[in-house]
C-alpha cells in the first residue's frame, strides 16, 4: 500500500495580521498568501519577526489583531494541535525534535493524531524519504547530528501527512551542502508534489533559488514582495540580502 | 545486613514516592512541596477506612484514590491558576509550601496529635541473607517492584507515557504534534497522585504508628533522591531512592537514626553542588 507523505495543499492566508508576546505586536499589518504547489518564502534581518509570525499562524503566539486562514477556515488563535489537525504541519528553528525520545518515538508523537494500526505504514513511508532515519529509530534525538536532527524534524511532521508546511529556518546550523539539498530535494520536492510551502529563511539566495514568491519582512511588516526574478533585481532587496551582507 | 534489608524497604517506599514527585516536576513544571502532607493526608483516609472495618489491604485503596484526587485538584484549582498568570517559577513553589502547612497542620487540627497506627498485623518473619524482614514489608516490597514495572510499562509502551514525555521535553512542540497537553498533565497528576497516596498509606502501614506531622520531613528524602538520579526523570528517582533509602537506614544504624533527614540534606547538598542535574540528567534538561 503506497502512503502519501503530504496531501493536496491548502491556501494558508493572512489579513491585516498583528501578533506578539503579553499584549505587544512584533508583527503588524500582516497579509500574506501561501497556495498550493508553491513555495512561498519569507526572508528578512534577524529580529524582523519572521519566527513570531510563522509561530502566530500555528497557535504557539497570540494574535492580536487581524485573522489566519487555511483552506478558508478561520484558524485565528486555534490552539497548536488543532491547528495541527487541520494539516498544518510546524518545523520551528530550534527545539525541533523531543531529544529524551528516540527517533521512533518521535515519529510515533508526530504521528498522535493517527489511529494505533496507521502509525506503521506511516513512519514506513517517512523512513522511505529519509532513508538515514531507518539506521537510528532506536537512538535518542538529543544524539542526533544537526541534518539527521532535522530529518528527524521534518519526518515528524509528515507523519500526519500535511497539507500545509510551516518551516522555521529548516537550514539553520546544517553545512551549505545539506542545506542545499534539504531546501532544492525536499521542500521543493514537498511543493512540487502539490503541498503549500511557506518557508523562512536566513539564506536569501537559496531561499530564492526555489521560492515561487517571497515576502521580505523589516521591523514587523512586509516591506518588499514579489516574484523572485523581480526582487533579485531589486535595489534595495539586493543591497540588504544579496550584497556583501548576504550568508549565502 | 539488617540495616540493609530495613534500608530496602524505606528505598522501595520512597522509590514509589520519588516517581510520582519526579514525574509532577517533569511534566507540569511544579516542584509540588506540598507531597508530602498529601501523602499524610491519604494515609489518614486509609486508617480511617480501616478503623471503620475494612481490611488495610482494602483501605489503601482509599489511600490510593485519595491522593490521585487531592493532587489533581491542586494542581486545577491551586498551581495552575497561579502558572497562567505567567509568575516567577518560586511563586509556585511558595505556594506549594503553603499548601503544605495547611494540608498537614490543618489535619492535625482534625484528627489531633495523637499517635494512631493500623489495624493489621505485620505478619511472620522471613530471614533470609542476614535479614529479617515481615510478611507485610515483603508484600511492599512486592507493591514496589509491581508499580514500579507499570510506571515503566506506561512511560515506555503506552500512548499516554510517550506523550508524558514529550510533553516533559517540550511542550510546545507536543501541542503542534496534536497532543492535548492539558489533558496528559492532568492525567500526570491523577498517576502522581496516586503514587503519592500508595506511598503515604505503605509508608505509615511500615513505620506501624504516625501521626498529622509524621511525613513532614519526608520531603528533604523526596528531593535527595529526585536530585540524586536527575529532576524529572522517574529512572533516576528509582535509583536515587534505592540510594538515599539504603544509605540512610545503613548510616542509622552507625549514628542516631533521628539524623537520617541530616544524611539524605547533605546528599541533597552534594548533588546539588557538584552534579546538579543528576546521575541520569543531562547538564541540557538541568
Amino acid at each position: 500500500m503506497s502512503v502519501e507523505l503530504t496531501q493536496p495543499g491548502l491556501v494558508l492566508s493572512t489579513t491585516a495580521l498583528a501578533a506578539g508576546y503579553e499584549g505587544r505586536a512584533i508583527v503588524s499589518d500582516i497579509s500574506i498568501e501561501a497556495t498550493p504547489g508553491k513555495v512561498v518564502s519569507i526572508v528578512g534581518p534577524n529580529g524582523s519577526g519572521k519566527s513570531t509570525l510563522l509561530k502566530s499562524l500555528v497557535g504557539v503566539v497570540r494574535v492580536l489583531d487581524g485573522s489566519v486562514t487555511v483552506g478558508g477556515n478561520d484558524v485565528t488563535n486555534l490552539p497548536p494541535e488543532e491547528v495541527a489537525k487541520l494539516g498544518v504541519g510546524y518545523v520551528p528553528q530550534i527545539d525541533d525534535v523531543f531529544p529524551p525520545l528516540s527517533v521512533k518515538e518521535n515519529l510515533e508523537i508526530g504521528g498522535y493524531l493517527l489511529s494505533r494500526s496507521e502509525i506503521p505504514d506511516r513512519i514506513a513511508a517517512v523512513v522511505d524519504r529519509f532513508p538515514r532515519l531507518k539506521e537510528m529509530m532506536h537512538r535518542k534525538a538529543g544524539k542526533l547530528s544537526g541534518g539527521e536532527r532535522k530529518m528527524l524534524a521534518m519526518g515528524r511532521v509528515l507523519m500526519l501527512s500535511p497539507s500545509v508546511l510551516v518551516l522555521d529556518e529548516p537550514t539553520a546550523n546544517l553545512a551549505p551542502m545539506i542545506a542545499t539539498q534539504l531546501l532544492e530535494e525536499f521542500v521543493r520536492g514537498f511543493a512540487d508534489h502539490g503541498s503549500t510551502v511557506l518557508l523562512v529563511e536566513q539564506r536569501a539566495k537559496s531561499a530564492l533559488r526555489i521560492s515561487n514568491w517571497t515576502y521580505v519582512l523589516g521591523g514587523g511588516r512586509v516591506v518588499l514582495q514579489g516574484p523572485p526574478e523581480d526582487l533579485q533585481e531589486n535595489p534595495a532587496f539586493i543591497e540588504s540580502f544579496l550584497g556583501g551582507g548576504a550568508r549565502h | 545486613m539488617s540495616s540493609f534489608g530495613f534500608g530496602l524497604i524505606t528505598a522501595a517506599v520512597l522509590a514509589i514516592a520519588t516517581v510520582g514527585f519526579t514525574m509532577q516536576f517533569a511534566v507540569t513544571n511544579v516542584l509540588n512541596l506540598a507531597y508530602g502532607s498529601v501523602m499524610i493526608n491519604s494515609a489518614f483516609v486509609s486508617y480511617y477506612l480501616n478503623v471503620h472495618g475494612m481490611t488495610a489491604w482494602a483501605s489503601l485503596v482509599g489511600g490510593v484514590v485519595t491522593g490521585a484526587v487531592v493532587s489533581w485538584a491542586l494542581n486545577r484549582f491551586i498551581f495552575t491558576p497561579f502558572q497562567r498568570r505567567s509568575l516567577a517559577p518560586i511563586t509556585v513553589v511558595i505556594v506549594a509550601l503553603g499548601v503544605d502547612l495547611v494540608g498537614t497542620f490543618g489535619l492535625q487540627a482534625i484528627v489531633g496529635g495523637n499517635y494512631v497506627s493500623f489495624h493489621q498485623s505485620p505478619g511472620r518473619e522471613f530471614h533470609f541473607l542476614g535479614m529479617i524482614l515481615s510478611g507485610l514489608q515483603l508484600v511492599i516490597l512486592a507493591i514496589c517492584v509491581v508499580v514500579l514495572g507499570l510506571v515503566h510499562w506506561v512511560l515506555k509502551y503506552t500512548r499516554l507515557g510517550k506523550a508524558m514525555r514529550a510533553t516533559s521535553a517540550n511542550p510546545n512542540l507536543a501541542r503542534n504534534s496534536g497532543v492535548k497537553v492539558q489533558r496528559v498533565i492532568s492525567t500526570t497528576w491523577l498517576i502522581s497522585g496516586a503514587l503519592c497516596g500508595l506511598a503515604g498509606t505503605v509508608l505509615t502501614m511500615n513505620t506501624g504508628v504516625f501521626e498529622a506531622t509524621s511525613a513532614q520531613l519526608y520531603i528533604v528524602l523526596l528531593l535527595a533522591a529526585m536530585f540524586l538520579g536527575g529532576p524529572g526523570e522517574p529512572y533516576g528517582a528509582m535509583f536515587g531512592a534505592l540510594t538515599i533509602g539504603l544509605a540512610t537506614e545503613i548510616s542509622a544504624a552507625y549514628i542516631n537514626p533521628q539524623y537520617k533527614e541530616v544524611f539524605a540534606f547533605l546528599a541533597l547538598l552534594g548533588m546539588l553542588t557538584f552534579r546538579p542535574y543528576g546521575i541520569f540528567g543531562s547538564e541540557k534538561t538541568n
